[in-house]
């Protein structure tokens, strides 16, 4: 792994030159501070990739990306703490396995490059038609997301536990705001994040590190930038408690307990609270796991994750909605037991071989994903250095970071009957 | 045991294969510099064996979901159960059970020896209780009813409904809470004495590693001997549909559709050349590169979701055509229009050569990782097929042949699933 910080003020290169692999990715993603102008960059994201000036026509260009494979230039806009991240890249097969001799890498790097900074523009804008059907299309995602319950609840828990902070919005913004965006909106989130925004790239394949560098350093030549800088709220505890409640015509219920997990910054205690949250609810060895469903046979799926870059932790699990009660006293019990180091040597073992594993990465996408979730962050480390720090956590560790784990938010997807049936004819 | 060599000039793969005195095939697929492995013990026994084959030739109806709950109980056994097992190793383990058969599995980087002894031991060593059995029924109910409220799932079912009378592909994997309510461990022995049975599984592997020390390893290993298995019953279908029209309610954002085109089957399985045809020409003609898909996104009638796929086994197989749109109908309508079209006209040819060159590339990419390299062993060896014989097959894939496909779309064999929002009491 290779990092580069000299292309420009706030962007870096990050490399991790391999041969391996039949497929090359490089993945190029953007920070800004998640506030009101979300959903017009999640329209300009959309708009960069649909068309630019080489191909100005879709149909075209995904003749063009056929031609290369199929390869995918693409797109999407996700959440790293209290920033919206918008992120490009390109995945394409390597070079050494075109039939003619293509050089599928370089155009396919090409043709991102072209989407970011020579778009499809003319008169400062994105077309009008263009940007009603990216309006479309974006709303009707939104409108998407109540499809599975499982992501949903987690969203309604994040946006009730976060609603005074940046992580609180929704990574593409809301359906409203997304109606009143302009044209001049979506133009200037441009230029806003060619200028502002902190630049994080991460190539994977055959990729030269230093002729990445250099072709961004040229890209960002004439543009005056001025990195943004952006500052996660940690909040140590919950504070006021809450729960919310939705019910739906469906068979099974959500139950979501949203924690702050007593980190103040990012990276704070993490290899204690990595193996906590783990011990809890990660693999099959898990007191969730272990308790709610194998013993008490209440779930299908018990589990707690961690969101590293906010300091929070949800656990989730889907559940006959008449015994909310029941599954959740079997979480707070088995959080206690936690606390008070109710669990042996061999759980402990058992977790960090786990998520030493789970570091392991073995695809080009997964080796990506890893590097990129950094972007905040100024250190950059390797699996093996996390898993290594992990080794590192001791029971007391444990139990101290478990201590910290303090209950904010609940939220309840209640199943009622259905009236519908199915219609045949 | 006599074990050969297949090479893929192009890619530089290789698998080796063995078949043991057992009947077991044995596949497995050396990655060099990769730092996890992959391992798969698979039984060609899914949801869609609703029989029992007894040894007099007569067949007994079992309930709906058996294969996917012997899935859940295998895990389980009279000392540790597998997951304890896995926990020292730090192995991933896993099970899935498809309409076609049932795999075991494990991911993992470090005693990888250990973890495939764990592998081979827990799937040759069934031990099932009544109590264990009752327990199992909450957790899957539970999984039942998550997967009764995902809509990608149900517009599935419903459309499979429609389009089989005869083959058990109608009914849901996991079955219902009445089927499996019947289920008792009996019933499980007795299918897992029928049909776990060496000459009806194979063990994959991908990995860094000597593929001899492999070999000797599950030769070493194997219990049972070989004993000859209840052959499939292929009961071909009456032409036409059951409905050519299903709708379901269910609490979404958005109506979801799939159209799907039930091929009418002389045998019981189609081709590999057939099947790759036909995703072939499913992308000529729906992909993102065809005029037809950006006049439906310009015209408001579908989202970015669209497109087509192959859905094909023992005794069917179905041409899908969905997505996400507000008037599926009508979608539906042009897709009709559009398939009488090419079948006037003939596919157009630079469509076709174009996505045969984009299907190429993904099938090399299935390589990259060991988990979908050791997957596709599955599917080629319990379909017939030597390793890599889909890449020799795209490589050779002609525009005739992809043309030739356009006559298993026929429209009086065609019905249409369609998901409602219903409106949130």
């Amino acid at each position: 792994m290779f990092v580069s910080n000299n292309a420009a003020p706030g962007v870096r290169v990050v490399n991790v030159a391999t041969d391996k692999f039949k497929t090359d990715i490089i993945e190029i993603s953007v920070a800004v501070p998640l506030d009101e102008n979300a959903a017009a960059n999640a329209l300009l994201t959309a708009l960069l990739t649909r068309t630019c000036k080489a191909y100005p026509d879709f149909t075209a260009l995904n003749a063009k990306l056929d031609e290369l494979y199929g390869a995918s230039v693409d797109s999407y806009v996700s959440k790293t703490g209290d920033a919206q991240v918008l992120s490009f890249y390109a995945r394409c097969l390597d070079d050494r396995f075109a039939l003619d001799g293509e050089r599928v890498r370089e155009e396919c790097v090409k043709l991102l490059l072209g989407m970011l900074f020579e778009p499809n523009v003319k008169n400062s804008s994105f077309g009008k038609e263009a940007l009603a059907t990216e309006k479309r299309l974006l709303i009707n995602n939104i409108k998407a997301e109540l499809d599975d319950k499982q992501t949903y609840a987690l969203k309604k828990c994040t946006e009730l536990m976060c609603s005074g902070e940046p992580y609180g919005r929704p990574a593409c913004g809301t359906i409203e705001e997304v109606e009143s965006v302009r044209m001049s909106d979506v133009y200037a989130a441009w230029k806003n994040i060619l200028k502002t925004g902190l630049f994080h790239i991460v190539a994977v394949g055959n990729f030269d590190a230093g002729e990445l560098s250099g072709i961004f350093a040229k890209k960002f030549e004439k543009i005056d930038r001025e990195p943004c800088e952006i500052n996660t709220v940690f909040l140590k505890k919950g504070l006021h408690f809450k729960r919310g409640v939705e019910q739906f015509p469906m068979k099974q219920g959500k139950l979501v307990f949203g924690f702050r997990t007593g980190m103040e910054a990012p990276g704070d205690n993490i290899s204690a609270v990595r193996v906590a949250v783990d011990i809890l609810g990660g693999g099959t060895y898990s007191k969730l796991f272990a308790n709610v469903r194998e013993k008490m046979s209440l779930a299908y799926y018990c589990s707690a994750r961690l969101i590293e870059s906010k300091g929070i932790m949800f656990v989730q699990s889907g559940i006959d909605t008449e015994k909310e009660k029941q599954v959740s006293t079997a979480i707070i019990n088995q959080l206690d037991d936690l606390r008070n180091g109710k669990f042996d040597d061999e759980t402990i073992a058992a977790s960090k071989l786990a998520l030493r594993e789970r570091f392991t990465l073995s695809t080009p996408g997964m080796i990506c994903n890893w590097y990129k979730s950094f972007i905040l962050n100024d250190e950059i480390k390797t699996p093996e250095e996390v898993a290594d720090g992990i080794d590192k956590v001791t029971k007391e560790d444990i139990c101290e970071a478990a201590k910290k784990l303090s209950i904010d938010k609940i939220y309840m997807l209640e199943a009622v009957e259905s009236e519908a049936e199915t219609v045949e004819d | 045991m006599k074990i050969k060599e297949y090479k893929d000039e192009k890619t530089g793969e290789s698998i080796f294969c063995a078949k043991h005195s057992s009947g077991l095939e044995i596949r497995v697929a050396p990655k060099q510099d990769y730092d996890s492995s992959y391992a798969l013990f698979a039984v060609k026994y899914g949801s869609i064996d609703t029989y029992l084959g007894k040894e007099d030739g007569s067949y007994e109806k079992i309930p709906e979901g058996t294969a996917h709950f012997l899935e859940h109980k295998l895990f389980e056994s009279e000392e540790l159960d597998a997951f304890e097992l896995f926990a020292k190793t730090g192995a991933q383990a896993n099970a899935y059970t498809s309409f076609d058969l049932t795999a075991y599995l494990f991911k993992g980087s470090d005693k990888i020896e250990t973890s495939l002894g764990y592998l081979l031991d827990f799937v040759q060593s069934p031990y099932f209780t009544a109590e264990t059995v009752r327990k199992e029924q909450g957790i899957i109910g539970q999984e039942i009813r998550m997967y009764q409220d995902l809509p990608e799932w149900a517009v599935h079912l419903n459309l499979l409904k429609c389009l089989y009378r005869e083959n058990p592909v109608r009914i849901d994997i996991a079955g219902t809470q009445d089927s499996i309510a019947q289920i008792d461990d009996k019933l499980l022995y007795s299918i897992y004495d029928t049909y776990y049975n060496p000459s009806n599984m194979i063990l994959s592997f991908a990995g860094n590693v000597d593929p001899q020390a492999i070999f000797d390893q599950v030769s070493k290993a194997i219990k049972r001997k070989k004993k000859p298995v209840p052959a499939r019953v292929f009961k071909p279908e009456p032409k036409g549909v059951l409905s050519d029209y299903i709708e379901q309610k269910l609490p979404v954002g958005q109506k979801t559709f799939l159209l799907g085109f039930k091929e009418e089957l002389k045998k019981p399985e189609i081709t590999i050349q057939e099947e790759m045809a036909s995703s072939v020409m499913l992308e000529a003609l729906f992909g993102k590169s065809t005029p037809f898909f950006k006049k439906l996104i310009d015209e408001g009638l579908a989202e970015m979701d669209f497109g087509g796929f192959m859905f094909n086994g023992f005794g069917y197989s179905v041409a899908c055509i969905g997505g996400t749109a507000d008037d599926p109908k009508k979608v539906a309508a042009l897709v009709k229009e559009e398939i009488k079209k090419a079948k006037k006209n003939g596919l157009d040819k630079a469509a076709v050569d174009r996505a045969i060159k984009k299907m190429y590339g993904m099938s090399i990419g299935v390589y990259d990782s060991v988990a979908s390299a050791a997957n596709q062993q599955l599917y080629l060896y319990f379909n017939g097929y030597k390793p890599f014989a889909e890449l020799e097959t795209i490589r050779k894939l002609t525009y005739k042949q992809v043309n030739d496909r356009l006559s298993a779309l026929i429209e009086k064999s065609s019905a249409l699933s369609v998901i409602v929002p219903e409106s949130q009491e």
